[in-house]
């Protein structure tokens, strides 16, 4: 029996009989400070020298308004239309046995592996008119790419795994002990499904819809291929970032970037509750 | 979903967790299409558009000097990003995994920020604090260094964008394997580098293995934030991904597929080994898909 | 007296693990801390390890300051009570892994270590074995392994935590009487910890009782057999020998579970 992860009130940390906790603590906190905290603090303070109004004018404007908009919102449609396929994908993953199941199952990681501007070049040209998709698409009427329709699409291909991979691990867990309860009981499989299935399974279809979410508002190489980036229609915030950059206007990117990374604060903190929540409940 | 049909077709009666089969046909039918549209054919477009005009065309676009020098370029940033994150996720998974310190918590959420971070983002605070109107930027040019539009600058950037790769596949599985074996090591008089190098890093190298993949596909394929800070000089400061999109931008589409052919079979390689390791060293490797 | 143990004292957070233990025992003299979980045996024990650390009192053993040596430099055999063994060593590197690490001038020759582990091997009765990885082997053997490791580095001191716990009834007693001709003829003071009162009753030369942080009785079996110091120690070296009622079967049939 040990006692780790108890600590005497008096000391910062518990002493320990293996060395090496100064020299490896040190060098974590010293890299993770100049790799990632002193930058992100730079980003934080950069937009204070608009002041508090001009920063509000600067992330107002509608150009920046409309970016954001078209950001957050497709980012959610497309976490939605991953929740809906990424729970049927798991699903059978999980579930069924299928031939090239294996293959099926490494394939999901493809939008990790694959580097955003290849995807990009490749989803655009399959969905440009002329494209393999675009065509058909084209003659039922509806425009994919270069329009926030081509942007939903992106950001589906990129938010795939998140769902799966936060649904499969619970599912295999499942014990199917609840569902022969509820089939004894006189519950149709659908039942079993909608009352002892979906609840358990909520928790993690949230986290890994917000997880996809999240990586979409921030997506940006998939994205500006497909997107046709035409102002207040189909540009996206991070898009916009880079213009401002390359017109020398720091503060204006900035400001937009504290905005995505507050975004972004927000919806980890959410998720770490929702986390702790659900582990609370177990 | 149908609900109280019985199961005709076969001669066995259907378990009580089994899906009636038209609901399971559906169901696969529906993930496949999916991953059909959304997986496989972007992948194949890829491969398509390179080899149209032939292979000769696409090798011609490999070779070229820019896209070489972007090859070149690629690989240097990946070779010095990857070995510090790695260095970073050994001595932070060392850390947090075998001591008990106040903030450890707080600590572990840190490494995992930069996942949170639009990659466009992480490019903007390198140039937020190096740029030519960042905090350094009089001082650099001044002495005559360049940082942003140049290799410390696509590095940093890298190194920010797969910052935690590493870390996070080596923090749950060491914490899992608790400090036991450490201890024995220890009591039995081995040094703590020896108690390192011959107990703690066998024990995750596979695991290790798998961080460092990862984080090298990512640290390889790298756009938004590279982007950023690389000021797009051909065949100086252009990674292959921002190849790729001066290439497509100039609608020279068999060369951008070329290169970007290369790539996805570094990401069809980096999946393939992933899914080896999965298979076979489950054990030593999941504690992070277990959580 | 060679161990002698003075008011160690030890806090988790708030709560005290250990309040001031003292003891002593003589050389060679194989030592049992008895108590029930959360005693404070395991702290005690790791203490003289090195793998925990005091915050009041003073160990000496062998006219050494044992407190202020880094468990590295102690050289006590710690046997942990999941054996720790090294997953990715064979056997004869396990046994052999505190041979190898010393530094060079101390290290053995290969030839040597090889004959050592050999030796050690015969010792465990698991001759032919070395080349078997600890996952091949059932829990009996491993803990004769984790004990063989041990021994390798020619231990001043032998430390066992609850080294029988984790196998089955029979494997127990077997290992146990075994346990007791090991320490015999090497002669290393040995302390182990256990929550048995009958394992530590037929096997020590020394029992120690701990309750909550402190000792409740020190002495030979027969000396606290004979007159038990406090309730408590009655209460615990009887209550393992009798079976206790079933508390559902005493929910049905509650005169009866009364006796």
């Amino acid at each position: 029996m040990s006692f780790a992860g108890v600590l005497p009130a008096t000391r910062w940390r518990a002493r320990s009989a293996l060395p090496g906790l100064g020299l490896s603590l040190g060098f974590t906190v010293f890299y993770l400070s100049a790799v990632v905290l002193i930058p992100l603090a730079a980003l934080v303070i950069r937009p204070w020298e608009l002041g508090w109004s001009g920063f509000v004018a600067e992330v107002t404007q509608p150009r920046v308004l409309a970016a954001l908009r078209l950001s957050f919102g497709a980012a959610a449609i497309g976490a939605v239309v991953n929740t809906f396929f990424g729970l049927i994908v798991a699903w059978a993953l999980v579930r069924y046995r299928f031939p090239l199941k294996r293959l099926v199952d490494a394939l999901v990681d493809l939008p990790f592996a694959l580097p955003t501007a290849v995807a990009g070049i490749a989803l655009s040209a399959l969905y440009a008119p002329n494209g393999w998709l675009g065509a058909p698409l084209m003659s039922l009427g509806i425009k994919a790419a270069y329009t926030p329709l081509g942007v939903v699409i992106a950001l589906t291909f990129i938010g795939l795994p998140f769902v799966v991979r936060t649904l499969q691990p619970v599912l295999t867990d499942l014990s199917r002990d609840h569902e022969e309860a509820a089939a004894t009981l006189g519950a149709t499989r659908f039942q079993a499904f909608r009352r002892v299935v979906f609840p358990a399974l909520l928790p993690a279809l949230v986290t890994g819809a917000a997880l996809a979410f999240a990586r979409g508002v921030g997506e940006y190489g998939s994205v500006i291929f497909i997107a046709g980036n035409l102002p207040m229609r189909s540009e996206i915030a991070p898009l916009l970032i880079i213009i401002k950059l390359e017109e020398f206007d720091y503060a204006g990117a900035a400001s937009i970037g504290v905005v995505m990374l507050a975004a972004s604060f927000v919806m980890l903190f959410a998720l770490n509750g929702l986390q702790s929540f659900t582990a609370s409940r177990r | 979903m149908s609900t109280n049909l019985t199961d005709r077709g076969s001669t066995r009666p259907r378990g009580a967790t089994d899906d009636h089969p038209l609901a399971r046909t559906i169901l696969i039918a529906l993930g496949a299409c999916f991953i059909v549209l959304f997986l496989v054919l972007p992948l194949v477009t890829v491969f398509a558009q390179a080899l149209k005009n032939g292979v000769a065309a696409a090798m011609d676009s490999i070779v070229e000097p820019d896209a070489l020098s972007a090859i070149k370029l690629t690989v240097i940033a990946a070779g010095i990003a990857v070995p510090l994150n790695v260095a970073f996720g050994l001595s932070a998974s060392w850390a947090i995994s075998k001591f008990d310190f106040r903030g450890k918590s707080f600590l572990i959420t840190l490494i995992d920020l930069p996942f949170s971070v639009s990659p466009v983002v992480s490019g903007l605070v390198y140039v937020l604090i190096f740029g030519m109107q960042g905090w350094f930027g009089p001082y650099l040019r001044e002495h005559d260094i360049k940082i942003i539009f140049a290799l410390p600058g696509i590095v940093l950037a890298t190194m920010f964008v797969t910052f935690p790769f590493v870390a996070r596949e080596l923090i749950p599985l060491m914490t899992d394997q608790g400090r036991d074996e450490e201890e024995a090591a220890t009591s039995l008089g081995a040094s703590g580098w020896k108690t390192f190098r011959r107990v703690t890093l066998p024990n995750v190298k596979w695991a290790l293995l798998y961080g460092v993949l990862l984080c090298n596909a990512r640290a390889m394929g790298e756009f938004g934030a590279v982007s950023v800070v690389s000021g797009h000089i051909r065949g100086q400061t252009n990674t292959m991904p921002l190849h790729i999109e001066v290439l497509y931008n100039d609608y020279q589409f068999v060369a951008a597929f070329a290169v970007a052919s290369l790539l996805a079979l570094l990401a069809l390689v980096t999946l393939a080994v992933k899914s080896f390791l999965e298979w076979h060293y489950a054990d030593e490797i999941a504690a992070i898909h277990k959580h | 007296m060679s161990l002698v143990v003075e008011s160690i004292a030890k806090r988790f957070d708030r709560f005290p693990a250990l309040k001031g233990v003292s003891f002593s025992a003589p050389k060679g003299c194989f030592l049992a801390l008895l108590g029930p979980s959360g005693s404070g045996k395991t702290t005690l024990l790791r203490i003289l390890g090195g793998l925990e650390f005091a915050e009041a009192g003073r160990v000496k053993f062998e006219d050494i300051d044992w407190l202020s040596l880094p468990a590295r430099d102690r050289r006590a055999g710690f046997v942990f009570q999941q054996y720790a063994l090294f997953r990715h060593m064979t056997i004869a590197k396990n046994i052999a892994f505190g041979l190898e690490v010393r530094g060079r001038r101390h290290r053995p020759t290969r030839a040597e270590i090889a004959r050592r582990v050999e030796e050690l091997l015969s010792l465990v009765q698991l001759e032919g074995l070395g080349k078997r990885y600890p996952s091949q082997l059932s829990g009996g053997q491993r803990q004769r392994v984790a004990l063989a490791r041990a021994l390798a580095i020619e231990p001043r001191m032998l430390l066992l935590d609850e080294p029988f716990g984790a196998l089955d009834a029979k494997v127990r007693k077997e290992l146990r009487h075994w346990l007791r001709h090991i320490h015999d003829k090497t002669g290393i003071t040995t302390v182990f910890v256990t929550h048995d009162q009958e394992e530590a009753m037929e096997l020590a030369d020394l029992v120690a009782i701990l309750n909550q942080g402190s000792i409740e009785q020190i002495g030979t079996p027969a000396d606290i057999r004979r007159a038990p110091a406090s309730e408590f120690v009655a209460d615990f070296i009887d209550s393992n020998a009798q079976v206790r009622p079933d508390p559902v079967v005493a929910i049905f049939e509650p005169r009866s579970a009364r006796g």
